[in-house]
């Protein structure tokens, strides 16, 4: 049931940065005006170059045997959940490096053993961090760079407004490692004296490391510490890693978060920046705030005393600026000492005490990905919702395609529909072949498996304009390119490090260059959820695609490495030849008879009781006599887990109908959901399915998930 | 110098994966950065990368690069005005 009028309160905050563990030393640090930038210090890792740059670092960090981004999210969790014995019945959370700082030091020892990599999937903070506080729904990654934390925090206010969801842990986390230290200075974005935002004199960010956790109800709790009053996404669909000149993408992100809280500029109290210190991002910031605020409010950056932390960062400023407004408080903007007259700003120079109501917080990030929240204080009235409310429902498939080894759509499902396999991995000419060439050429592996997908989807549909917005999932990201940087900073010493790759490495890399090649300027979400990222990307559309108007592509893709792909992902047998691609579709939320639908209808971790509820949850969808067909994914890491569920399954709901075990044709890899949904897609098109007849797509496992596809009647 | 300009092309079409031109369709005179050829800021930097790893010069001044970077001819004059191994 949706209820767009919900408040969304934070119950919850629990910080750990470089300016100290907890909210009380946070605001200690903040009220003092003072930087946490320091030199790297060689505890978090050792360099072969110095001097060491200055950074943002997290000391006194309690030692375990899970990787930094892991330990830094679970002291975030302790903290966000003290006081309460609830548990929540999802976690999102940001990330962009999970578990790579671990990874890093395997690599240069050279180890071979594939279960010392285990931490290394960004979908691992979100399972330790589900472990850790026992939430057994959903436990979802969005991996947007630099707005992670900021839209990890939107996706767990759209799903409390519209869902039954009640209590959701959010928000982001980071942690220092070789890639972003080195590939950001690559790019020339570090600031050898330290990030200094908005100062006539800056010269870069400084890479930092935190974690923030809000727990987030619908339910009002004692202390209420704030209320989530809007969010706001949009794409710059401009450039990989530089922001528009203009400050475009910024403008609508802020703009959309004022008018989902339906309040306006005015309303606004303060505002905490990105202010990264680049001179292009609080360029590219105060255009955009300039064009929204006649008269801006007293606003600044907190970079130039945290540093950046990256997928942190729109989490422990969202954070802050709870602080802020419940204490009556405005951090200054540390490092800033001449204010830069081009920007035409006025930053806060000295910590100041002040009521505050209302809060906007940006995030900004590579890929042009912006995220605004609008934070608010605990009793702010809820706005009365004049629009009509949103029902779940299926989205309309416009458009599909594939890529597997067997070759593009066509090619596989004219194979799979001979039962015969379609692993394997299709060569680089032939995903590429219908891209345009100058476009893509700093592009690998995985960046063109996803734009060749949603070029195919776009023709499929037959349509000329592009969706708007783009959500996709991808278990692991682009190897490749994260190979080929790490390889060539580690054969140098230590000495050069490429920009290309380092841009090309980022998770949502491949989103990004989708939105610029079709001027996509919605939302634009990336997730991670390993064998589940489809699925994941399908639920992340299912939040923010609320209109009937509004289409998306909606994608999941992998590539597979020879020297990554073995080691990271437990599925994959060393031996026995790799599978990759995946699958995209064009979706719209309007109802079209005669075309297909989809509709993701569950999404739980495997726990004792959740194929019961699985059943449940179908019966409230169709009668089982609907059903015509299963195409079950069960990964090979978890083969004996997902084959009881899936006998469970059937015995339980006593179905006669076909189960396809879908990887036995695509391949291990964890993209093989979506290609899976192409064939459910592809069997309801060719009228192989009897009329009205339904097809399920299961997913067992580590994860029991379930998307129903069907083709609409008049 | 033509040595180094045709080198130059061949470093340059390999690490930007200019895959569509040849060294005889890159014209040295011509504007390299924003012009048809597309290279953009983090082309730039990569060439500076390389640069500095096969000719031992530091480019690390944006308004040097300015000019550095005005055309493939005129990157290669900086390298030989500024290479350690140049004569001097």
């Amino acid at each position: 049931m949706s209820d767009q009028t919900k408040i969304i309160y934070i119950a919850g905050i629990g910080i750990i940065s470089p300016l100290g563990c907890g909210a009380d030393a946070t605001e200690q640090t903040l009220r003092k005006d003072r930087s946490a930038i320091a030199p790297l210090n060689a505890k978090v890792f050792p360099i072969q170059q110095p001097p060491p740059l200055p950074v943002g670092q997290v000391t006194d960090l309690p030692d375990s045997p899970l990787p930094r981004t892991h330990r830094l999210t679970i002291a975030a969790a302790r903290e966000a959940m003290s006081g309460y014995s609830c548990v929540p019945d999802a976690v999102i959370i940001g990330t962009t490096t999970g578990g790579i700082l671990t990874t890093e030091e395997l690599l240069i020892k050279e180890e071979k053993d594939s279960k010392k990599y285990r931490y290394h999937g960004l979908t691992t903070v979100a399972e330790e961090l589900a472990d850790a506080v026992n939430c057994t729904g959903p436990a979802l990654t969005v991996s947007t760079a630099c707005s992670s934390g900021a839209i990890a925090i939107s996706m767990a206010l759209k799903m409390l407004q519209s869902g039954e969801e009640e209590w959701i842990l959010a928000g982001g986390a980071d942690s220092l490692c070789r890639l972003t230290y080195f590939g950001f200075h690559s790019l020339q974005l570090v600031d050898p004296k330290g990030s200094r935002p908005l100062d006539a004199n800056r010269a870069g960010m400084s890479v930092a490391e935190a974690a923030g956790l809000l727990l987030l109800s619908t339910i009002k709790p004692k202390n209420p510490l704030g209320q989530i009053l809007g969010c706001g996404l949009s794409c710059d669909a401009y450039h990989p890693a530089s922001p528009h000149p203009k400050g475009k993408g910024a403008f609508q992100a802020m703009r959309n978060a004022i008018n989902d809280a339906r309040s306006n500029a005015r309303a606004v109290h303060y505002i905490n920046l990105h202010g990264t210190g680049t001179p292009d991002n609080d360029l590219a910031e105060s255009k955009a705030i300039r064009s929204l605020f006649a008269t801006p409010p007293p606003l600044s950056s907190i970079k130039g005393a945290t540093g950046h932390s990256l997928a942190a960062s729109g989490a422990i400023e969202a954070i802050i600026s709870s602080i802020c407004i419940q204490k009556g408080f405005l951090p200054a903007n540390t490092g800033c000492i001449e204010p830069d007259p081009e920007l035409n700003l006025k930053p806060i120079l000295v910590p100041s005490n002040q009521p505050v109501s209302v809060v906007l917080s940006n995030s900004f990030g590579f890929g042009g990905n912006n995220a605004c929240l609008l934070i608010g204080k605990a009793d702010t009235p809820p706005s009365p919702s004049p629009e009509p409310e949103r029902l779940p429902g299926p989205f309309t498939i416009l458009g599909k395609a594939c890529i597997t080894g067997a070759g593009h759509t066509k090619e596989s499902m004219e194979r799979f529909a001979k039962l015969e396999s379609i692993a394997g991995t299709l060569d680089l000419d032939s995903i590429s072949e219908q891209l345009p060439v100058r476009k893509i050429r700093r592009l690998k592996r995985f960046s063109r498996i996803a734009l060749a997908l949603v070029e195919a989807a776009k023709q499929d549909s037959g349509l000329k304009q592009s969706p708007h917005s783009v959500f996709m999932g991808s278990g692991w990201g682009a190897l490749s390119d994260t190979y080929d940087f790490l390889n060539k900073l580690q054969n140098s010493n230590e000495k050069f490090s490429s920009p290309i790759d380092f841009v090309g490495s980022v998770h949502n890399s491949a989103t990004g260059n989708i939105a610029i090649l079709h001027d996509a300027t919605g939302a634009n979400v990336t997730c991670s959820g390993g064998d589940y990222s489809f699925e994941q990307a399908l639920l992340a559309a299912d939040n923010f695609l609320t209109d009937t108007a509004e289409t998306a592509f909606v994608l999941a893709a992998d590539e597979t490495n020879e020297h990554y792909s073995p080691l990271f992902d437990p599925s994959i047998d060393a031996n026995a030849p790799l599978a990759d691609g995946g699958g995209a579709f064009y979706l719209t939320r309007k109802a079209i008879p005669g075309k297909p639908a989809l509709e993701l209808i569950f999404y739980q971790k495997q726990v004792e009781n959740s194929v019961n509820k699985l059943i449940t949850t179908l019966g409230k969808y169709s009668s089982q006599e609907e059903y015509h067909m299963i195409l079950a994914g069960i990964p090979a890491s978890d083969a004996s887990d997902g084959e009881a569920q899936l006998d469970e399954f059937m015995k339980k709901t006593g179905l006669d109908i076909p189960v396809i075990h879908y990887r036995k044709f695509t391949g291990e890899f964890a993209a093989a959901s979506s290609v899976a949904a192409v064939m459910a897609t592809y069997l309801l098109e060719e009228n192989i399915v009897e009329a009205g007849k339904k097809i399920l797509v299961l997913g067992f496992g580590k994860n029991l998930t379930a998307m129903k596809f069907s083709k609409q009647t008049a | 110098m033509d040595e180094l300009i045709k080198k130059l092309k061949v470093q340059l079409i390999e690490i930007l994966n200019l895959s569509d031109v040849t060294p005889e369709d890159f014209d040295e005179n011509a504007q390299l950065v924003g012009g048809d050829l597309g290279i953009d800021s983090i082309d730039v930097l990569e060439i500076v990368v390389m640069v500095e790893k096969e000719y031992g010069v530091v480019i690390n001044n944006k308004e040097i690069a300015e000019k550095v970077f005005t055309s493939l001819a005129s990157l290669a004059e900086f390298i030989v005005k500024s290479s350690p191994t140049s004569s001097s």
